[in-house]
């Protein structure tokens, strides 16, 4: 109860942050369009942010949106919030002690492991798809038509790719003690993922050419889930839930 | 004999790395009454505890724990059995009155009134975040908890560990009462003490073996001839441990002996004592009393202690 009214604190804060991010680049849309020519100098220097612009620049409002709220805002803070989420689930119960009281009482541990894992998902997704949702009318604002349908399957699309990134610190969190740590070392390897997005020569390892403006343009174009990225990042998903369990059935408090 | 009721453990084990932290043995607990689990630290008590309920998963042996196997992760054991930890770990922000509800959720409805009726006898303030509440009231939350469940068994690990001795007795007789109405509490402690005055049964743990309870019962036997004195000034301790053999066993240094009578009656041996002129003049004298360190000793040897 303690850690779920933490939870949704943390997510109305978080989910918050992510509406006003959304608002701030939604109404700068004209200012965006009428400076286009110096965003494209500016990002010269680095070819893989002046390819983001081109991209914006060729898929107009959807393409600008899908790389505010997705590419930059959803997989920076989503993603510390999935971190934080996943690492503190059970790793958080160990540190404080209450471990040993969740266990003893009268429920399966595949039960208990099930209710964290989808309280931390809900915490991370929700706002995620109900911050989306909302694009269409902000970009009615500003003279734009954004189709629900299209930001609602790219919300799905960014809720599977952060679930996968979920799933790793949930493991880490089921097998240690330590939610700092384990969010730390999950964090370094994310930003450092990010990082290498835009650096030219490796761009292509980074995780996050997975859920990309590409990504989405793809979607609202084609109007439908990119199943080739889609299910490999939601199988990977299940086998980390998968791996959460059998490490948690071993666990001890 | 039916199984109800009853707590058996056969061949349990659990290691951790290279360290048995519980070998195997058989124990049957109950029905009803109050067993107390006695051992220095790292004795296994917690572990094995907490094996009983699956809380620590078993790396072999059988428990059956009111008629039913521990199977799997354990959960229809729990249902079967409430539970108290020996660490007493809390959310601070949290109410009292909330944790109760979260203690006993998956529990009767009624558990929760149940509980808060015993917190609030116990004295504690359940509106108050527990952020607030000493180590003392955090154990005696965790204790109403766990008295709370209409179960036949009750497992509680150190159920008065940190408490003033007035909320000791407190809780001491609310276990009477439950085991009165045919509970079966098995509780770990450290007070030899308690344990004697609460529990019918009493076992001995040394690194995760249960020790032979009529060995138990001997030394116990012995606790209760047992008389210490300290001595005004530091004496010979030679010559008062020659003076004191006629009386049985004795340890004895320049400002302390402790006898171990050899007589089951002890009023001649204590009339001869204390009127032997030649001996030092006592300034302290406890007769039938065993700290649990030295009981531990006579149990485990110096390196139990």
């Amino acid at each position: 109860m303690g850690r779920l009214r933490g939870l949704v604190l943390f997510s109305l804060g978080y989910g918050l942050v992510l509406e006003l991010l959304l608002v701030a680049a939604v109404l700068y849309w004209p200012d965006f369009l009428a400076n286009i020519d110096s965003i494209r100098n500016l990002s010269r220097p680095i070819p893989a942010l002046g390819e983001l612009v081109g991209q914006i620049e060729a898929t107009g409002v959807f393409g600008y949106v899908a790389g505010q709220h997705f590419f930059k805002a959803c997989n920076t803070l989503g993603t510390a919030a999935a971190v934080l989420f996943g690492a503190g689930a059970i790793a958080g119960e160990a540190q404080r002690g209450t471990l040993e009281i969740l266990l003893a009482r009268p429920f399966s541990r595949a039960r208990i492991l099930c209710e964290r894992y989808a309280a931390g998902f809900l915490a991370f997704a929700l706002p995620i798809f109900l911050t989306s949702a909302t694009i269409p009318r902000l970009a009615a604002r500003v003279g734009e038509e954004v189709a629900l349908a299209s930001v609602l399957l790219g919300a799905v699309h960014q809720m599977v790719f952060l679930g996968a990134i979920y799933g790793v610190a949930f493991l880490l969190s089921t097998l240690g003690s330590s939610p700092t740590r384990i969010a730390l070392a999950v964090l370094f390897g994310t930003t450092f993922s990010f990082a290498i997005y835009m650096v030219k020569v490796v761009t292509h390892w980074s995780l996050f050419r997975l859920c990309d403006i590409d990504d989405f343009v793809r979607i609202d174009r084609e109007r439908a889930l990119d199943w080739s990225v889609l299910l490999p990042l939601f199988l990977v998903g299940v086998l980390l839930h998968g791996a959460s369990h059998a490490a948690f059935r071993r666990r001890v408090p | 004999m039916t199984s109800q009721g009853t707590i058996e453990a056969h061949g349990l084990e659990r290691r951790f790395g290279s360290l048995r932290a519980v070998a195997p043995f058989r124990v049957t607990i109950g029905p009803g009454g109050i067993t107390g689990l006695l051992g220095p630290n790292g004795s296994g008590k917690s572990t094995f505890l907490r094996l009983l309920l699956g809380i620590v998963p078993r790396d072999a042996g059988a428990v059956r724990i009111d008629g039913v196997e521990l199977a799997g992760d354990g959960r229809a054991v729990r249902e079967r059995a409430a539970y108290a930890p020996g660490e007493v770990a809390l959310y601070g922000e949290m109410s009292g009155r909330a944790h109760l509800a979260w203690l006993l959720r998956g529990r009767e409805p009624s558990a929760t009134e149940r509980a808060a009726a015993l917190a609030r006898s116990l004295g504690l303030p359940l509106e108050k975040p527990v952020r607030g509440y000493s180590h003392g009231m955090k154990r005696m939350l965790l204790v109403s908890a766990a008295l709370a469940p209409e179960v036949r068994i009750r497992i509680l690990d150190e159920p008065t560990e940190g408490l003033d001795p007035s909320r000791r007795a407190q809780v001491l007789e609310l276990l009477a009462a439950d085991a009165r109405h045919g509970t079966t509490i098995l509780l770990s402690s450290h007070h030899l003490g308690e344990v004697e005055s609460t529990c019918d049964r009493m076992l001995f743990l040394r690194r995760g073996e249960l020790l032979d309870e009529s060995e138990a019962n001997l030394v116990r036997l012995r606790a209760t001839r047992t008389l210490r004195l300290r001595w005004s000034e530091p004496c010979d301790a030679e010559r008062v441990r020659e003076r004191l053999a006629r009386f049985g066993e004795v340890r004895c240094d320049e400002r302390s002996a402790t006898v171990f009578l050899r007589e089951e009656d002890p009023r001649r041996s204590l009339g001869e004592l204390l009127s032997d002129a030649s001996l030092p003049r006592p300034v302290d004298l406890a007769f039938g009393e065993l700290s649990l360190a030295e009981l531990y000793r006579e149990l485990y040897g110096a390196e139990g202690v």
